[in-house]
Parts: C-alpha cells; structure tokens; sequence
C-alpha cells in the first residue's frame, strides 16, 4: 500500500469527523498502528479543526452550566425536610387541625413526587445505558463483520501456524494479502507471556538451504480475542512463525523459542 | 457530595470545550431550545462515558466532538422533534434545503463558517452528511446520482475542507 496516497485521499479527514463506513474506519485504525506518519497526520487534522472549533465559538448561556452541573452532582441529593407544625394540647383548634393536616398531605405528595420522578430518572438512565451497551455491540459485530469481509478478499492466503514441542496446544492464523504484502494475524491459542517478554512474529524464507528470517512487528502484548491484528507487510515468505522474546524483540529470532509456525 | 476532584475535572471540560460543542449543537439542531436540551444531554453522557475514551484512537475534543455531533443528528431525525417542528411556521430558510439555525450567528462561526469557501456543490455534500448525518446512499438517492460518484465527490470535498482549516 501506498501510505502516502492513503493518507492525502481524504481518508483522514473523513475518519476524524465520522464520515467513515465501520470497514473504512478499522482498516484506518489497523493502518494507525502499523504507520506513524499516519497517526501524525490524523492528529494534525485533528488539532487544526479544534482550532478552527474553538475560535469564536457561540459561548451557552451561564444558567446552562448550572444546570449540567447540577444534573451531574446532585443526583443524588436527599429530599428535603419539611418541618411540620406540631399542634399545641388543649384547645381544640380545628384551623390548626386542617393547616397541619393540608402541611402533612403536601409534604406527603411532594416526598411521592420526588420519588416517582427518581424513579423515572433511574429509568432513563437504564434506557440510556442500555441504548450505549447495544450501540457498542453493534459495533463491534460490524468490525468483526468488516475484518471477516476483508480477510475472505480474493488473493487473500490463509496460513495456519501449529504449535511445536515448546506448545504443542498453541495454533495463529496468518492471513497474507499476496496482492499488497498485507500481513493480518489471528492468536487462537498462546500461552501469557512473562512480563518481560514479548511474541514477535517472522517470515521465513529458505534460499540454497540458508534460512533466512525477516521481522514482521511484535505481537501487543493483551490480545483481545477474536481480533485480527495487522503487522508488519511481507514481499516474500515460505512460511510464518512466532517466537517468545524480549519485551519489544529482537533484531533475529530466537530459534529455540519457537512456539507456532508453518510447514516451510 | 461535592467531590472536588471531579468538580475540578467538569471545570476543565466546561470551560475549554463548552463553546466548540454547544456551536456544533446549534449547527444542527436548528431550535435554540432543544439545542440546549442537547447540550445537556451531550455533557452529561460525556461525563459517564468519558472513561470509556480511547486517546490511541483520536483526541478527546475529536472523540467529545463526535458524540455531539451524533447526539444532535439522532434528535433532529427522532420522531418527537419532526412533529413538533410540523406545527412550527416555514421559515425562508426550509425552502433552501439546507439546515439553518434560528441564530444567524451559527453560519459564521466554527466548520459552516469554512463551508462558505466550498463551491456550492461540495458544501451541500459536507452539508447532508456531516452536518444532517446521511449515508452516501442517502445521498445518493437524494441528489440522483450513482453512489461511487458520491463517495468520489465527499472525497474531493473533504479534501478541499482540509485545504481551508489549514
């Protein structure tokens, strides 16, 4: 792919104001971590519609401060007391009787009142919680809906990485674009590296019986499952495999810290 | 119940990005009022939600900006706003197809105020969908033409807008 072109088509503008379909979007996301000139440019554009928002912008009435602030911070404020006359022994004064009572039937609605009205609060924002829980669902079936459009793309070879000796239980799935040298890779079962190391994954290549390995990025270090992540591009391999290094690798793999690969 | 730490944390939000949010808010929710219904609604969600931003996926005013911007598409399109609006008075401005604000001052101020230096069709592309929310469907449908010729045209319309913010 041509970073370059990619990034002067409009496609970073478009992904900062939500122009983008969701397949648009996680091709952008996967591309941001593979090239940091392209996450340079986002956050250009970024900064200079910010500014371009901040500059005399309409500044909101100050009462509407008040009122975010205090839906924000007085949820969950106590209702009120309302002092209650007591009526003085002796003479029977209906006046009073009626006041007291009238004070008692209001201090009763309004204490039902603000019940209801919490009630309903509490509704809403179940409503509001539950609208954001399925929206975030959704998104995520779309992205994992657009990776599994993208990886069934024509041209598109799967590899399947088995474990060896060191993890027998452990298999990944390379997916590489023989069109543009894309790599994308699938974790289906790996053991928790160490703290301190890290998998890195490589392309092998074997010339007149030289083998010869090529780096293709590090592996991030919590995969979330089910995600394809994108790494580095590889022109030429024979096969893939995966090695425990360091944390953030080695310039060549450890060879007896091979834990999936593919038959060469 | 006041906690200050959080108050300090809504002053900050408040004072830098209140301007910039509720202008885009006014942008598309043309009624002054329900505009500020929205703003409302948008800071509050802002405040639950905050947690939940992902800085390796964009600035916070972009991600604040985006749940503005969305929040106030969903309420012009929901079915309580368009009835309400039915028993409004047209004003001149309906009659132009694009979504004006009640407050002249909208226009001039903020990303609409960069739309007056497009040509007239890039800015009504950048008009329905960023600022009424279509999809290039929508649009296409709408204006008559093929949809890869939409998504071409948004392209190039895009690009010019980035020209003028600089």
């Amino acid at each position: 792919m041509n970073i370059k072109e990619y990034i002067s088509s409009g496609v970073v503008e478009g992904y900062v104001l939500g122009l983008l379909t969701a397949q648009e979007r996680f091709e952008f996301e996967q591309y941001c971590e593979a090239y940091p000139e392209l996450k340079e440019a986002r956050t250009a554009f970024e900064l200079a519609l910010e500014k371009q928002a901040m500059e005399n912008s309409i500044i909101p009435h100050a009462e509407l401060r008040q009122k975010i602030a205090s839906k924000i911070f007085d949820e969950n404020k106590a209702a009120p007391v309302i002092p209650i006359q007591t009526t003085t022994p002796g003479k029977f004064n209906w006046a009073r009787l009626v006041a007291a009572a009238c004070i008692v039937l209001l201090a009763g609605s309004i204490w039902w009142n603000m019940n209801l009205k919490n009630e309903n609060d509490k509704l809403k924002e179940n409503n509001v919680a539950m609208q954001n829980d399925l929206k975030n669902s959704q998104d995520s079936i779309a992205q994992i809906m657009a990776m599994a459009n993208h990886i069934q793309k024509e041209g598109m070879k799967m590899v399947g990485l088995n474990g060896t000796a060191n993890s027998p239980r452990s298999f990944a799935t390379v997916y590489w674009d023989t069109a543009s040298h894309d790599v994308y890779l699938l974790v289906n079962n790996l053991p928790k590296p160490a703290s301190d190391e890290q998998y890195q994954l490589w392309a092998l290549l074997k010339t007149n019986n030289q083998l010869q390995t090529i780096d293709l990025g590090m592996l991030q270090l919590s995969q979330k499952p089910l995600q394809v992540y994108k790494m580095t591009n590889a022109r030429e391999a024979q096969a893939f495999a995966i090695t425990l290094e360091k944390k953030d690798g080695n310039p060549d793999p450890n060879l007896q810290k091979i834990y999936v690969m593919s038959n060469l | 119940m006041l906690n200050e730490q959080s108050s300090d944390a809504f002053n900050y939000l408040y004072d830098n990005y209140s301007g910039a949010i509720y202008t885009i808010i006014n942008q598309i929710v043309p009624d002054k009022d329900t505009a500020s219904d929205v703003m409302q609604e948008v800071f509050v969600n802002i405040w639950r939600k905050v947690n939940t931003y992902d800085a390796a996926k964009g600035r916070l005013f972009t991600w604040m900006l985006n749940i503005a911007r969305n929040a106030s598409i969903d309420k012009v399109r929901s079915k309580g706003y368009r009835d309400n609006q039915k028993n409004q008075p047209m004003t001149e401005n309906e009659s132009s197809g694009m979504a004006m604000s009640t407050n002249p001052m909208v226009n001039d101020v903020g990303l609409k105020k960069v739309l007056t230096k497009l040509n007239e069709e890039h800015r009504k592309l950048i008009d329905l969908s960023y600022f009424q929310g279509f999809t290039h469907e929508e649009i296409a449908k709408l204006m008559g033409i093929p949809l890869g010729t939409v998504k071409t045209r948004i392209r190039t319309a895009i690009i010019q807008l980035r020209k003028m913010i600089g």
